[in-house]
């Protein structure tokens, strides 16, 4: 074979015959075989002889840990991936990813293979990567749920290959189009993604109602552009709610002329915008393409009225567009008055409606992309047994509410309660089946105070696997608390922990170094070449410090702590927060949730290790922390302790949140679990490990101040604080 | 009366200027500290420096203001360490004197000392703050952004601009400081639109001079920028 002869030459013609027999000799089939002839020379010739023959050994281990056709898929697929990747580093680096997922996961290979072109090509190697290790670490143990993830079946696998995608979506704008319609209106907006489909299909517009704007997940048919157009909705709606007024009485209006009513307030809304800040209507023209003097049909018209409206330059050809926009123009010194929409839409209505012109009022979609579908701006009857006026307006209205109640986010609680509501969360909830079943990861001591003995042994740590929440987490924390994050973020900047060391015989410095100063004069009056390093400073201390973070995530957690949230939701937030303020620092962190349930299961769940780095799969776990069982502080300090006992940090941190004291439902003595806890404090702190208390809510914190004492222990009394506070107390306390 | 005096107010809004003017209109010397974090004590009171005939007092800014007389003033002071800034205690109540510790020294205030701080309380953190034994001390004017009439004036005078485009970019800073705290720490003061302004007044057109001093300075979130730059182009 000529081809096999220029692909490997020399050294390499005999490495490659020895990994085809050893191929040949293992009996995955021909078919493997073949593939393995068909690709290597390819790959060899693409990205080096080295890799072709290094095919053999992963389709034999690919074989062997998942199937040979997964093998064979596997070697058919590396001449693509090799024409793709071009240079042999990044063809490893493809390889490895797929040999991670075979060892964790091998069922899933065969799935992603077939899926791998067109994830490389959506996503390009490196966001790959992390899409791929992102599912590994979603999925842990569970076969299953991995298998689904590289099938992309789970919402999650969906929503992480768009973000890594990058792709201009709705998600990935958000925060952008939430600034932008700040820095304009001069207010916060509260900005949802639609569902993905309404009644009359998918979502295509914007709409607006109360204080909430929704926005469809993706506009199609705008590529390039989607930035733009989703500015021009918010910027639309934004007009809307500077300059709109109360909102229109339905009365007796037809569809058409609630339809053209609508139209004539936007024109005179984006007037009025446009007035203020000219630019808007550069931002908005580009979109005003629809065709206008085409067919007189009722969109075409209303296209070239909502164009001519917004452009003078536009010369409409049709009278009614034409009588529109001069009745417009004459209430031009009037337009902050929404009668004017009013006034002029019915006589338009009117005259419309006498033309005979058609209009389906159940297809018809507002024009240009840009706008919103209007709801916002008519009064709509309260109650939904009410007949509907127009048929036009009920169905996307249904769609609303239905959408409405699935975004809202203090709906999550309901959301976990009852599990047979459809949402993101469903496929996930398949592992709290797993995490059902602990670990057994340590035993631990108790001290009984009444015998005066330590019990070696006494209590059992089990670990069970995160139930993982939402993978919106971290958005959503932004959104709640942006403000703290970035506050924090500059404090953390500049806080120091660590010990601090003098510097002697400095250029600069504060004091004089005294012997340095002898030294010099010395030198200087015999004449000699003096040292001018005679001052002396004092270093700032380096960061070393590693915490562990036990959350409380006991029965009590479940009660509310303010509207629509519980003192767990809040606990989940500042540890979040925490997090992220220490990520930044490089301070080590470890989160667990910690409950129980009698002595022999103390249940830890890792939220996050030492190991782990910050990211998506934290914000899931801490998101799935549900409140259940009971509270064994002293097992949890144990355990934490032991956990960093390890790690070499100047400061060792134990930092507890809890809602309540002690206790548990194999122990009726209240003294004994508050003693047991106060023992643990003293033993760690003899291992130079602090143990620190957040006490939260009014009642709370005198058991605590007895455990950890007055200065290691602070009381939070309005809960809903204390993302704020946590932060910030441990920048102080870390000083 | 020579009480002591803090500025409040966030960063570009005039405080320094004012300041400046004051001690003009007063006759005054101005000695200005911009306040830093490696800011020892010794860089405010002063040091013993080593010369060829041994150890020698050098006095600091702050030490020489108080023999001297003149106004001191501390820029952002919180920038400095807290257990620096104790050393203006005794300067700021009745006894009016400032101890060299390491020169064991009790210097008396001239008459004519007079200390004004300033302090931008955006930057207030949980770690720099100033304490409250320092606060009290001081008699407090507050400063923002002037009302978009008389910022235009300003950035119009200041720049050398019209007053048209000099209420544009007005109406650009309004907008960004609708994102403070909420993407933005700050929004664009008005020493950035007064560069912007000599910008354009140079001949550079409106969006470039914004992207410039305004939009690059003020974050580095591209994300941030880009709606900066779609807000600017809203404006225009």
């Amino acid at each position: 074979m000529p081809a096999l002869r220029d692909a490997f030459k020399g050294p390499h013609r005999e490495n490659y015959l020895r990994a085809y027999a050893r191929l040949n000799g293992a009996g995955y089939g021909a078919a493997v075989l073949r593939a393995f002839e068909a690709s290597a020379p390819r790959v060899a010739g693409q990205v080096g002889p080295d890799q072709a023959i290094a095919l053999a050994a992963d389709a034999s281990r690919i074989a062997i840990k998942a199937t040979p056709r997964a093998a064979g898929k596997y070697l058919d697929l590396c001449p693509t991936m090799a024409l793709k990747l071009q240079k042999a580093e990044q063809f490893d680096e493809w390889r490895a990813m797929i040999a991670a997922v075979l060892k964790s996961s091998p069922k899933a290979v065969l799935p992603l293979l077939s899926r791998s072109e067109m994830l490389f090509d959506r996503l390009g190697l490196e966001p790959l990567g992390a899409w791929i290790q992102t599912g590994l670490r979603v999925a842990g143990q569970d076969t299953e749920q991995s298998l689904a993830y590289f099938q992309l079946e789970t919402p999650e696998a969906q929503r992480l290959l768009e973000r890594y995608a990058g792709e201009a979506n709705f998600p990935s704008l958000e925060s952008g189009l939430k600034s932008f319609y700040t820095a304009l209106w001069r207010r916060t907006p509260v900005l949802r993604e639609a569902g993905p489909n309404g009644p009359n299909g998918p979502v295509r517009r914007t709409s607006f109602s109360g204080g909430v704007i929704q926005m469809p997940s993706a506009y199609s048919g705008f590529r390039g552009t989607e930035k733009q157009l989703y500015r021009a909705a918010v910027a639309h709606v934004g007009a809307h709610k500077t300059y709109g007024g109360a909102l229109f009485q339905l009365g007796q209006l037809k569809p058409l002329q609630v339809a053209v009513v609508s139209l004539l307030e936007d024109a005179r809304v984006e007037t009025l915008a446009v007035r203020d800040m000219p630019g808007l209507e550069r931002l908005w023209r580009p979109f005003h393409t629809a065709r206008h003097d085409g067919l007189a049909t009722a969109q075409n018209l209303f296209a070239g009225l909502a164009w001519a409206l917004i452009d003078p330059d536009f010369q409409p050809t049709h009278g009614w567009v034409r009588k529109g926009v001069d009745m417009f123009h004459a209430a031009s010194g009037r337009l902050h008055d929404p009668a004017i929409s009013r006034q002029i839409g019915n006589i338009l209505g009117n005259d419309l409606g006498q033309t005979r012109v058609q209009f389906d009022a159940n297809s018809y979609v507002v024009q240009p992309a840009y706008r919103d579908d209007n709801l916002g701006l008519w009064e709509l009857p309260a109650d939904p047994d009410t007949p509907p006026p127009t048929e036009e307006l009920e169905a996307p209205l249904a769609d609303l509410r239905q959408t409405e109640t699935d975004e809202n986010p203090h709906d999550r609680k309901q959301e976990w309660s009852e599990p047979e509501t459809p949402d993101v969360l469903e496929p996930v909830r398949k592992v709290s089946a797993d995490s059902e079943t602990g670990r057994k990861v340590s035993s631990l001591p108790e001290y009984d105070y009444h015998a005066g003995i330590e019990r070696n042994d006494w209590v059992s740590v089990n670990a069970y696997e995160p139930v993982l929440g939402d993978a919106g987490f971290w958005g959503q924390l932004k959104d709640r608390h942006g403000a703290t994050l970035s506050r924090i973020q500059k404090a953390v900047a500049t806080s120091e922990t660590g010990k601090r060391r003098k510097l002697k015989q400095q250029l600069e410095g504060e004091t004089l170094d005294l012997d340095a100063a002898i030294d010099t004069a010395i030198a200087l009056r015999s004449n000699r070449q003096p040292d001018p390093n005679v001052y002396e400073s004092i270093t700032p201390p380096p960061r070393s410090i590693a915490v562990h973070l036990l959350l409380d995530i006991s029965r009590s957690t479940a009660d509310p702590a303010g509207p629509g949230l519980n003192i767990l939701d809040i606990e989940r937030d500042a540890a979040a927060i925490l997090a992220t303020t220490m990520s930044q620092l490089g301070d080590d962190l470890s989160i667990t949730a910690f409950s129980s349930s009698g002595r022999h299961d103390v249940r830890v769940i890792p939220v996050k290790t030492f190991e782990n780095p910050l990211d998506e799969a934290t914000g899931l776990a801490l998101s799935g922390l549900r409140p259940g069982f009971s509270t064994r502080i002293g097992a949890a300090l144990r355990y934490a302790a032991q956990s960093m006992s390890g790690r070499l940090r100047y400061r060792k941190i134990v930092l507890l949140v809890t809602d309540g004291e002690p206790s548990d439902i194999d122990m009726s003595d209240p003294d004994y679990l508050v003693e047991d806890a106060r023992r643990a404090v003293q033993q760690m702190r003899s291992q130079g490990i602090d143990a620190i208390c957040v006490a939260l809510g009014n009642d709370a914190g005198q058991r605590q101040t007895e455990i950890f004492g007055r200065k290691s222990c602070v009381q939070i009394s309005d809960v809903a604080t204390l993302p704020n506070k946590l932060s910030t107390f441990y920048l102080r306390m870390t000083r | 009366m020579r009480l002591p005096v803090m500025l409040k107010g966030p960063t570009g809004c005039g405080k320094t200027r004012f300041v400046e003017h004051m001690a003009w209109k007063l006759g005054k010397p101005l000695i200005t500290i911009a306040c830093h974090e490696d800011m020892t004590a010794s860089d405010f009171v002063g040091r013993y420096l080593l010369g060829p005939e041994g150890t020698y007092w050098q006095d600091g800014p702050l030490t020489k203001a108080v023999r001297e007389g003149g106004i001191c003033y501390l820029d952002e002071i919180v920038e400095a360490r807290q257990d620096t800034t104790v050393i203006i205690h005794a300067l700021t109540d009745d006894r009016r004197i400032l101890p060299l510790e390491k020169k064991g020294e009790l210097v008396k205030a001239h008459p004519d000392f007079q200390l004004v701080i300033s302090y931008n309380p955006g930057y207030q953190s949980v770690l720099k703050d100033l304490k409250e034994s320092t606060k009290q001390r001081f008699c407090a004017l507050d400063f923002d952004y002037p009302i978009a009439r008389i910022e235009a004036d300003i950035v119009a005078s200041e720049a050398g601009l019209n007053q048209q485009d000099a209420e544009r970019l007005t109406k650009i800073a309004g907008k960004s400081r609708n994102l403070r705290g909420k993407g933005l720490d700050e929004g664009v003061s008005t020493r950035m639109l007064v560069h912007a302004g000599r910008l354009m007044s140079a001949g550079l057109p409106i969006t470039a001079a914004c992207q410039f001093a305004l939009i690059i300075p003020i974050t580095d979130d591209p994300e941030m920028r880009s709606t900066l730059a779609a807000a600017v182009d809203a404006c225009i």
